[in-house]
């Protein structure tokens, strides 16, 4: 089975966040990258697939020159070859535009599964996957926590709202889209590092992939968070604050 | 009874027969010595050379080996009884040389050393008090092994062990009767002869068993690294740590050939002593069976059927093997080579240690909390900021940066070093020192924290640097130095001996305090003196039982305090059992790691358990209240 997980790198988890100049992106200099939290999942999904069936894993990323690393990690957990989307302007883009780069890149692959996280730790849109399965005129699926392979195609596992589960069967070639939390994620080992600098990384330019750079969706302004803390003591006795407390979580905080 | 001549009776002429009879005795033992000590010779040099290896300097090198071989300093300070008996038996060893020596040369008629002579009179005699050293000590030893039996030395009787004792102690017994009888009695050419079998059939058992020490273990203590826990940098880009045979060097070789059997290591190991299944002594001996059984040029695993794989990563890296051994064997880079070849190439799978990893690989710290909440910390109890202005950078490590208690820790001790009016800072982008992955073998990740930590250090131009964690300290100091120059670290016991002369003595005389040795400041620094004098300003030191250089670990080294649950008896348990026993009022602690896990112990003992305070908290608590 020929897989192509589709990754993205975004700032560490642990970054410090600035808004630029502009208010249309955060302030990249001083940032520190790493791979977004699902891509890692549909990573180990697709490792754990050839484990099992055999097969290659080509992961696919856009980005300007510093996804390096991110690539050399993915090729040191286990994935065969890398394709780079040398594309310096990827904030700009919106998911239509990355989706249409990873779609050129895809087709001439022809791969049996294309895998990508749910969803960007920086953007949050869910989108690129399943606009990437629109282009490729692929049947997807997405929230995807598990992957079988049956004679005749795909079973897989969906995450649904309040615990539910579904079971879909899918043909191939099909696109999925992957949840956090699936798998266990395995570790980047010092072997793997190495074994990764004679893997083959072939960089192509968006130029090159002629795809229309023109957005659909502007960004109009990015903003931090405001903070907010809220204190409210609740009176009575234990058992009415209690009650009254669990009214609360159940109902206006809604954890429960 | 005979008379005692105080002279050594000799047979004064050999026959022909007997000279070659004594020739081919000779030559069949030194063959027969030969033939097993090549092989044993052949497997350690065909070992891996040490990339690493520096013979100079030379004078520490010098220094180990009159201290511990000559002197049998370890030997006897660790294990007073048995040491002293092995110390006899060595030094019996070292004065017969010559007189083994004169020994052989008499049966061949060319015996240099007379008794009568003043010198030879001399020499005899001082060698007889030590014959006589010898056999006590001998059969003292003889007595511990199969009267005793103490449980480290293993199940089962070593019947090798008597049998050398006996031929030992033959040894002494027929050298001094020898100056009970006249030269021309018959006794004396019965005596000479028994002598010379007994030390003929001695040699070719040496190599065959853990006697070898006597030839290799001068050899170990002389060549060992040098320094305590010293991890060999990964030579080239198909090292990855002990993975097979082709993996062990010269200096592991040498050293699983070198063991005595003794068990120090297991009667001191945490580990072992609370059930668990690593036994420090089992792993050199798994060892030298994969040595002796497939050599050093095999590509089978070293962990699996020679030792088994949890075994190494149950290791506290508390060192107290290495620490013990008086053959000079060094555990720590073993266990964690074994470690690093596991991790290094991911066949060591596990739940909590991937998630460590992961949770290094991608974020700042080893609980894998977002940075922000050590942000949140520091400006909470108004840290200052390191600007390259201020003398010391206060390094806050994880436990520092996001535990709570270590937050506790970190907010006395800069409220110490506000009232000694010494200028800090802390960094706004440090990260885990590294200590947890280099300790469980993680290569990669160590080497990318401490990269990036030593970066930002040269940024922020650090000189100096005090940290309340012996393992953040132990770290920066001697491991960073593999990826470049760390500034010198203090920690903040060294630091508070330092200004002992500034801080207000004993505010409550009456606290009794038991101090509890952190493994990486005690036996990985020697730093013992220090926290004793922080602790002596707040109140009574108390001793526990295990004190020094013979602490008794928490259980939290080496990574373990982020795999979840041990199996067996907990190591911390017993320790802070240990230490409420002395009925201290106090615990005083000197490292976070150690203070969580008592924290923990005690909370179990409800309300009768002393309290537990970091030296930091014992001094901040003396300064006076208008200061605060």
């Amino acid at each position: 089975m020929k897989i192509i997980v589709a990754i993205k790198q975004v700032p560490e988890r642990d970054a410090q966040i600035r808004i630029d100049a502009a208010g249309k992106w955060i302030e990249e200099s001083g940032l520190q990258y790493a791979l977004n939290e699902s891509d890692a999942y549909a990573l180990e999904e697709a490792l754990q697939l050839k484990e099992k069936h055999g097969g290659e894993v080509v992961v696919l990323t856009a980005g300007p020159e510093r996804v390096g690393p991110t690539i050399r990690e993915a090729l040191a957990k286990g994935a065969d070859r890398a394709i780079h989307i040398d594309c310096a302007d990827l904030g700009s883009r919106d998911a239509l535009g990355v989706a249409r780069l990873l779609a050129a890149a895809v087709k001439p692959e022809n791969p049996d599964l294309i895998l990508t996280g749910l969803q960007s730790d920086d953007l949050g849109q869910g989108q690129t996957g399943v606009i990437l399965a629109e282009l490729l005129g692929l049947p997807h699926s997405s929230l995807i926590l598990h992957v079988d392979k049956t004679d005749s195609g795909l079973t897989v596992k969906r995450e649904l709202e309040e615990g539910w589960f579904q079971s879909i069967e899918l043909p191939t070639p099909a696109v999925l889209t992957i949840q956090s939390g699936g798998n266990k994620l395995r570790y980047a080992t010092l072997m793997g590092i190495k074994r990764a600098k004679t893997k083959e990384v072939r960089t192509v330019s968006a130029a090159e992939l002629a795809s229309d750079a023109t957005p659909v969706a502007v960004l109009e302004r990015v903003a931090l968070p405001q903070k907010q803390k809220s204190t409210q003591m609740i009176p009575g006795n234990p058992k009415e604050a209690a009650a009254a407390l669990v009214e609360k979580l159940k109902f206006e905080a809604r954890v429960l | 009874m005979l008379p005692l001549s105080a002279i050594l009776a000799e047979p004064q002429s050999f026959s022909l027969a007997e000279k070659l009879l004594l020739i081919v005795l000779v030559a069949a033992s030194v063959t027969a010595f030969w033939l097993r000590f090549r092989v044993v010779l052949a497997k350690i040099l065909q070992s891996k050379k040490d990339a690493s290896f520096r013979l100079f300097p030379i004078g520490k090198r010098l220094w180990d080996f009159l201290w511990e071989v000559a002197f049998q300093a370890k030997v006897i300070r660790q294990r007073p009884l048995p040491g002293l008996a092995h110390a006899f038996v060595f030094w019996g060893f070292c004065a017969f040389v010559l007189v083994t020596l004169n020994h052989f040369a008499v049966g061949l008629g060319l015996g240099f050393l007379s008794p009568t002579s003043l010198f030879g009179r001399f020499y005899f005699d001082f060698a007889a008090v030590f014959a006589l050293a010898c056999a006590v000590g001998i059969l003292g030893l003889f007595i511990r092994r199969f009267l005793v039996r103490p449980k480290w030395l293993g199940q089962q009787l070593s019947y090798q062990s008597g049998f050398i004792a006996f031929l030992i102690f033959l040894l002494m017994v027929t050298y001094l009767a020898s100056f009970f009888v006249a030269d021309a009695d018959p006794a004396t050419r019965v005596l000479w002869w028994v002598h010379t079998l007994a030390l003929l059939t001695f040699l070719p058992i040496i190599p065959h068993t853990k006697h070898l020490h006597l030839v290799l273990s001068p050899a170990t203590v002389f060549l060992s690294r040098g320094s305590f826990s010293q991890i060999p940098p990964l030579a080239g880009d198909e090292d990855f740590g002990l993975i097979a045979g082709t993996d062990l060097t010269r200096l592991v070789s040498l050293q699983a050939f070198s063991c005595v059997e003794c068990g120090r290591c297991t009667e001191h190991c945490p580990a072992a002593i609370t059930g668990k299944l690593l036994n420090p002594k089992e792993i050199i001996l798994g060892l030298r069976n994969y040595l002796n059984d497939l050599g050093p040029a095999s590509e089978e695993p070293l962990l699996g059927k020679y030792n088994p794989q949890e075994a190494p990563f149950q290791c506290t890296t508390c060192g107290a093997c290495e620490f013990q051994c008086p053959v000079g064997i060094e555990h720590l880079p073993i266990l964690i080579g074994l470690r690093r070849g596991a991790v290094n190439t991911g066949t060591w799978q596990d739940d909590y240690g991937s998630k460590l990893f992961l949770a290094l690989e991608r974020g700042s710290n080893a609980h894998g909390l977002p940075a922000s909440e050590r942000d949140k910390f520091i400006e909470k109890v108004a840290l200052p900021i390191f600007d390259g202005s201020q003398e010391y950078c206060l390094w806050l490590g994880c436990m520092g940066g996001y535990d709570p208690k270590g937050r506790e820790i970190i907010a006395d001790f800069a409220h110490v070093m506000n009232y000694l009016g010494t200028s800090f800072g802390v960094l706004r982008k440090e990260k885990c020192c590294g200590d947890p992955v280099r300790r469980l073998g993680n290569d990669l990740v160590f080497q990318k924290l401490a990269e990036s930590n030593l970066e930002v250090f040269a940024q922020s131009k650090v000189k100096k640097v005090v940290s309340i964690c012996p393992h953040c300290v132990r770290t920066i100091q001697e491991d960073w130095k593999e990826f470049g120059t760390p500034p010198p670290v203090e920690h903040h016991s060294e630091f508070l001996a330092g200004h002992a002369n500034k801080l207000p003595a004993k505010r409550s005389g009456s606290e009794s305090i038991v101090y509890h040795d952190p493994c990486y400041l005690g036996r990985y620094r020697n730093v013992y003196k220090q926290p004793r004098k922080v602790v002596k300003l707040a109140g009574k030191l108390v001793e526990a039982p295990r004190n020094h250089e013979r602490s008794f670990c928490c259980g939290a080294g080496g990574g373990l305090v982020f795999l979840g649950e041990e199996t067996g008896e907990r190591v911390g348990q017993v320790r802070a059992t240990e230490l409420i026993a002395t009925g201290a009022t106090t615990i005083g602690t000197a490292c976070p790691f150690c203070n969580s896990i008592f924290r923990d112990a005690l909370a179990e003992k409800g309300a009768a358990a002393p309290q537990l305070l970091d030296i930091a908290q014992l001094t901040a608590r003396g300064l006076p209240e208008s200061q605060t």
